[in-house]
């Protein structure tokens, strides 16, 4: 009797009514350990009535399937064939249905111990009675033996196929025999009608149980797994096992790699060179049949069917099943058989198995699973199924705050992230069309559904998010939704007052306005509101919400320094308009600071210029920032206008005016304004002179200012009268003559200070006549002879000489006089000098011209002119330097297009 | 975090083989987790991906249990690098990596080569107790503290299950020194007959480590791999010069056309 009683029978409950999931879910949580997966289902697929009925001594023995053929062997002999098909029910359960096409008794009276099909033959390879033979697929007769060769083999023990052959024969099978006497495995091939010993090794024990790939045989022996290479007899121990104690199991799972049963109840993989490359599943003891579905190896023992993983070698899936006794996978199918009734072991769709996985939040599992499934699935299938898994555990994660490894799965499944940004209520932006996936990647509804109301959690859940979208921001994974994603971005900044809002603004972004205002308003983000007007072009509406909010009717205390902040903006701003409409604002507000949307103009070509006329015309109610800005004109920018010249010096000269009439007069500030107009006076050479001179006319303490003003009319002789007799300012008098001078030749400084010499003289002699003041006419002379002495290269001097009176004392101008002396002895031997080397140099040229006179120069039809290339076709040549005959044309030619001679001639043309 | 990279093949083996109880799984959960964990015999034995640069290296945890005694000479075929472990608290299980455990060791690559790691060092020195691993271990510490749960504590093992108390100081008599382990490297030279003078020195070799703090655990995985790196390139070079192997036709025929052709 078969007693089969699968755990997760509440599918069955399923059908039959709809039972609300959650009883559903407890039902399969009580029946299940903790770690299991639902990976296989078992679906009976011969019923006991089919095969025996209610004969109780009939057992099954062995079975075959091929395609849709189904072969059991039992003990009284007989081969039953069905015709199995595979029906899926309307809801997609899966069940078989048998048909039993044909039974045969083979006349042994012993159990079938062995059925293999070789379907390209339509042969069944059967063992009974230690006896091999062939039967037709389809009557199950047996086949005759063919002239001049056996169909029989006798004393055998097993046999296997070799499912990869080296031999590629198609119409032939290979097959290991392990007979029952000799210690030697032999290999056949099978034909349609007989078989032939082809090879037959030596192994070193009695082989049990046999296994084949290629030319690997893999052995157990009595107390040992090997391989064994049957071409080139080279064998590879693999490990102890004693085969009279377990049955040893050995299943060929792919290219040279074997399924071993192990000691300790082990199922150990080998490869043909005797590696394990994979870890072992740890079975029970007594394992009958082993088979693998990857990626699972699945295991039979006596009351159960247990899976496990070959990527984690974890136990996944037991199915209580009594009185197994067979468990085999044809072509990817796993069958199992009691002693009386057959059962197909149907795997669940990968994806459900995976969903399983993440319904119970076992992340690590589901995604070894999918991974795993990697080679068996299409690749554009796989990456599509990877990335929503991936995207799936990233939530599950996410869900219990594991962000690091969220990050790294949103990331890998390239989610998209309105995904997240959808769960925070209010971030995306009311005009996006984002609508969530279906089927969905997780259970929550939003955040306030994942925080269950605790503030912390909701907190780290928003920095996670702040930080994933700013990282993501700049990728691909967001170029069909970058507005949504600043958006959501600007918002979360915004409301978690963080630092990064303002960047976030300044640069490069999609944040939608309409969507963002009343956020930014909201929390009062008046400034970042401002620059994200700016960027939408609305510099207006930004210059608006700024002024109110540096005139303290709005608060937002993002920036301190936001008075500058607005006047650099619009110093840089490009559209005039606003510059004038909000400077007065500015200048009002600070014109020092005010100014600066003036000064602080960038000069590039990007930026719309002012008009320098337009500005001091504005400028005009705004005395101060008019200074500061002709300041700017002609100091900064040194622009050479007369007009700003001019009227920078008047007003610098009505403030010296109305400094001095104030009274007390402030000295400090007078000074300062003095030094100021005088150095414009000196400096500039494009205001009108007599307009300041008729200014000052009436003004006696500007004496100074008169004298620059009366150099810059080239009057020298009234600045110096000024200077030497009105403010007896002598070192100010050298220093007008250097500045007077300062831009001419030695000649004009000469006659400037000679001119002071010669004022100074006078006045002394003009002191001694008149006797105005003995002591006036001696500093005078004083002066003079400092000049002398201090300036005295300037001076020619002998004009000098004849000047001075004859009652200075040689002594008193020493100084002036060795300086004299040494500069003439100097200018004569330095002419000398020059003289000596030009006579020498026109002696050397001299010299070389003979040398080159001398000179053979070789002319030939075949010798090129350097300047033309062409050869010479006449004698007459003209020589360079260097001996390098030319043709005289080509030299005329070049002479005339010398760069010295078109200068000559283009100037001709033009003058 | 297991590796998601299972599939990927790997370039060289490394195999923890010795006696059961003496650290094997918590010296490899160390390493690739971080932590001290409870672990349960291993059954059979399990493996780990370590990506070591470009290269992937593989570590088989052996189970140390005498019924599984005959499988490790499959774990230890072709192996590059065998980590011969012992307990030093106990002397039996540096006598047994002799006894036992050498002898699996001569399926393994002819280069391959040998480190000896004296494990539960904490218990016996106090230099130990403080963990080198910079990594959030100070929690975990306190976290395993009481966890030490060595498994199958019928079994004739002399290591308590760690308590609070070897921590604050109370030791365990030490009972395999370090030179001992040292000497156990020469013998196991002369067993493979290997030149001392060529081979790599016992000092470098020898390892004392503590699963438990994390002492000198990444010290000696980093060590072997980085000694294992020419064994990787070998092998890379060796595929290359023939990239299609039939591994029947290389045993004989193609190591003597490498030569002729050269």
């Amino acid at each position: 009797m078969a007693f089969l009683r699968q755990l997760d029978s509440s599918s069955k409950a399923c059908q039959l009514a709809v039972v609300p999931s959650a009883v559903l879910c407890a039902v399969f949580s009580d029946a299940f350990v903790e770690m299991s997966v639902k990976a296989f289902e078992l679906v009976p697929a011969v019923e006991r009535d089919l095969l025996m009925g209610d004969k109780a001594r009939i057992n099954i023995e062995c079975i075959e399937c091929c395609g849709k053929h189904l072969y059991v062997g039992t003990n009284d002999c007989f081969i039953h064939h069905f015709l199995l098909d595979e029906v899926t029910s309307s809801k997609g359960k899966l069940s078989y249905s048998a048909q039993k096409l044909l039974h045969k008794y083979l006349g042994l009276k012993k159990p079938v111990a062995e059925l293999r099909a070789a379907s390209a033959l339509e042969r069944l390879i059967v063992l009974c009675d230690g006896i091999v033979f062939l039967i037709d697929m389809v009557t199950l007769e047996t086949v005759p033996s063919a002239a001049g060769g056996g169909a029989k083999i006798r004393g055998v023990t097993a046999f296997c196929i070799n499912e990869n052959p080296v031999n590629g024969d198609p119409f032939c099978v290979e097959m290991c025999v392990l007979s029952s006497k000799r210690r030697t495995v032999q290999i056949y091939m099978v034909y349609e009608d007989r078989v032939q010993l082809v090879k037959e090794v030596s192994t070193p024990e009695q082989p049990c149980a046999v296994s084949l790939d290629g030319y690997f045989l893999c052995l157990a022996l009595a107390t040992q797994y090997m391989i064994l290479n049957y071409n080139s007899g080279a064998s590879q121990d693999l490990f102890p096992y004693n085969s009279e104690e377990r049955r040893p199991i050995l299943k060929r799972i792919g290219r040279e790699e074997f399924l071993l049963a192990a000691p300790g109840g082990l199922g150990m993989f080998a490869n043909a060179e005797g590696v394990s490359q994979r870890a072992p599943v740890n079975w029970s003891e007594g394992v009958i049949g082993a088979a693998v579905c990857f990626p699972y190896v699945v295991a039979l023992d006596e009351n159960f069917i247990t899976i496990h993983s070959m990527l984690d070698q974890q136990l996944k899936q037991t199915l209580s099943f009594r009185d197994g006794h067979i468990l085999q996978d044809f072509e990817g199918k796993v069958i199992l058989a009691s002693t009386k009734a057959v059962y197909v072991l149907v795997p669940l769709p990968l994806e459900r198995q995976i969903q399983d996985l993440l319904a119970s939040h076992r992340v690590e599992e589901a995604l070894t699973l999918t991974e795993g499934a990697q080679r068996n699935i299409p690749k554009d299938k796989f990456q599509v199924l990877h990335k929503r898994i991936l995207q799936q555990v990233g939530f599950i994660q996410f869900s219990q705050l594991q962000f690091r490894e969220a990050r790294e799965h949103f990331r890998k499944g390239q989610l998209d992230v309105r995904e997240l940004i959808s769960l925070y209520p209010l971030l995306l932006p009311a005009s996006s069309s984002f609508t969530r996936c279906h089927p969905p990647l997780h259970e929550f509804a939003d955040l306030n559904h994942l925080a269950q109301g605790d503030q912390e959690k909701v907190l780290l859940y928003k920095n996670f998010l702040i930080s994933y979208l700013g990282e993501v921001r700049n990728t691909e994974v967001v170029n069909v939704c970058r507005e949504d994603v600043d958006t959501a971005l600007l918002k979360l900044y915004a409301e978690q007052d963080h630092e990064s809002l303002l960047d976030l603004l300044a640069s490069d972004n999609t944040c939608l306005l309409t969507d963002s205002i009343p956020w930014l308003e909201k929390y009062h983000k008046y400034f970042a509101l401002g620059l994200l007007y700016h960027y939408n072009g609305q510099d207006s509406a930004a210059l608006q919400l700024w002024i109110r909010l540096a005139d303290g009717d709005l608060q937002d205390s993002t920036r301190t320094d936001l008075f500058e902040y607005i006047v650099d903006f619009l110093s840089s701003c490009s559209n005039l308009d606003l510059v004038w409409t909000y400077a007065d604002w500015a200048l009002l507000k600070d014109p020092t600071i005010g100014m600066h949307i003036f000064t602080k103009r960038p000069l590039s070509k990007d930026v719309s210029q002012l008009n320098p006329d337009d500005v001091i015309t504005y400028l005009g109610k705004h005395s101060q920032a008019l200074l500061l800005y002709l300041e700017y004109l002609v100091l900064e920018r040194r622009i050479q206008k007369e007009k700003f010249h001019t009227h920078l010096a008047v007003l610098y000269l009505e403030r010296v005016l109305s400094l001095q009439s104030q009274s007390p007069t402030d000295e400090a500030q007078l000074t300062t304004a003095r030094e100021r107009l005088q150095a414009l006076l000196r400096e500039s050479n494009l205001y009108l002179v007599q307009l300041l001179l008729d200014k000052m006319e009436n003004c006696e303490q500007l004496l100074l200012e008169r004298a620059t003003l009366y150099g810059k009319l080239e009057e020298h002789e009234r600045a110096l009268h000024i200077l030497v007799h009105q403010l007896r300012d002598f070192r100010s008098a050298e220093a007008f003559c250097l500045w007077a001078s300062s831009c001419r030749d030695s000649a004009y400084r000469q006659q400037l200070f000679h001119l002071l010499l010669g004022v100074y003289l006078d006045g002394s002699h003009r002191g001694q006549s008149h006797a105005v003041a003995a002591g006036g006419s001696g500093e005078l002379e004083m002066a003079a002879v400092d000049l002398l002495n201090r300036h005295g290269e300037v001076f020619d001097a002998i004009s000098v000489l004849r000047l001075l009176p004859e009652s200075w004392s040689l002594q008193l101008l020493r100084p002036f006089l060795g300086r004299a002396v040494r500069a003439s002895m100097h200018a004569c031997r330095t002419s000398q000098i020059a003289l000596g080397l030009a006579h020498s140099e026109n002696l050397q040229l001299l010299h070389d011209r003979l040398k080159e006179r001398k000179k053979q120069i070789l002319v030939s039809e075949k010798k090129g002119c350097h300047l033309c290339h062409n050869t010479f076709s006449e004698p007459d040549v003209v020589c360079l330097p260097g001996a390098v005959p030319v043709h005289t044309h080509c030299v005329a030619h070049r002479v005339r297009d010398s760069p010295t001679k078109r200068l000559l001639t283009n100037s001709s043309n033009h003058t | 975090m297991p590796e998601a990279s299972k599939m990927k093949k790997p370039d060289v083996k490394l195999v923890l083989l010795g006696d059961m109880n003496v650290g094997k799984t918590s010296l490899l959960h160390r390493y690739t987790d971080r932590k001290f964990k409870d672990t349960v015999s291993t059954v059979g034995g399990a493996f780990f991906l370590k990506q070591w640069g470009p290269y992937n290296i593989s570590i088989w945890d052996t189970a140390g249990r005498e019924q599984f005694h005959g499988l490790g000479s499959m774990y230890c075929r072709g192996a590059s690098a065998v980590i011969l472990t012992y307990d030093v608290t106990n002397w039996q299980s540096l006598a047994e990596l002799e006894e036992r455990f050498l002898s699996l060791t001569d399926t393994a690559s002819h280069d391959c080569i040998f480190a000896i790691v004296g494990n539960k060092v904490d218990l016996t020195d106090p230099k130990a107790q403080l963990s080198q691993d910079s990594s959030g271990v100070s929690e975990d510490q306190t976290e395993h503290e009481e966890e030490r749960t060595e498994p199958q504590v019928l079994s004739s093992c002399p290591t308590p299950p760690a308590s609070p108390a070897s921590l604050s100081g109370i030791t365990v008599h030490k009972q395999v020194a370090h030179e001992d382990a040292m000497a156990l490297y020469g013998r196991i030279l002369r067993y493979k007959g290997l030149e001392e003078k060529s081979s790599l020195p016992a000092e470098r070799m020898c390892f004392e480590t503590s699963a438990k703090t994390g002492y000198n655990v990444d010290a000696l995985f980093e060590t072997l791999f980085d000694l294992v790196l020419p064994s990787i390139l070998r092998k890379r070079n060796e595929n290359q010069q023939c990239p299609t192997i039939d591994l029947e036709e290389c045993r004989g025929a193609s190591s003597k056309r490498a030569r002729f052709c050269c």
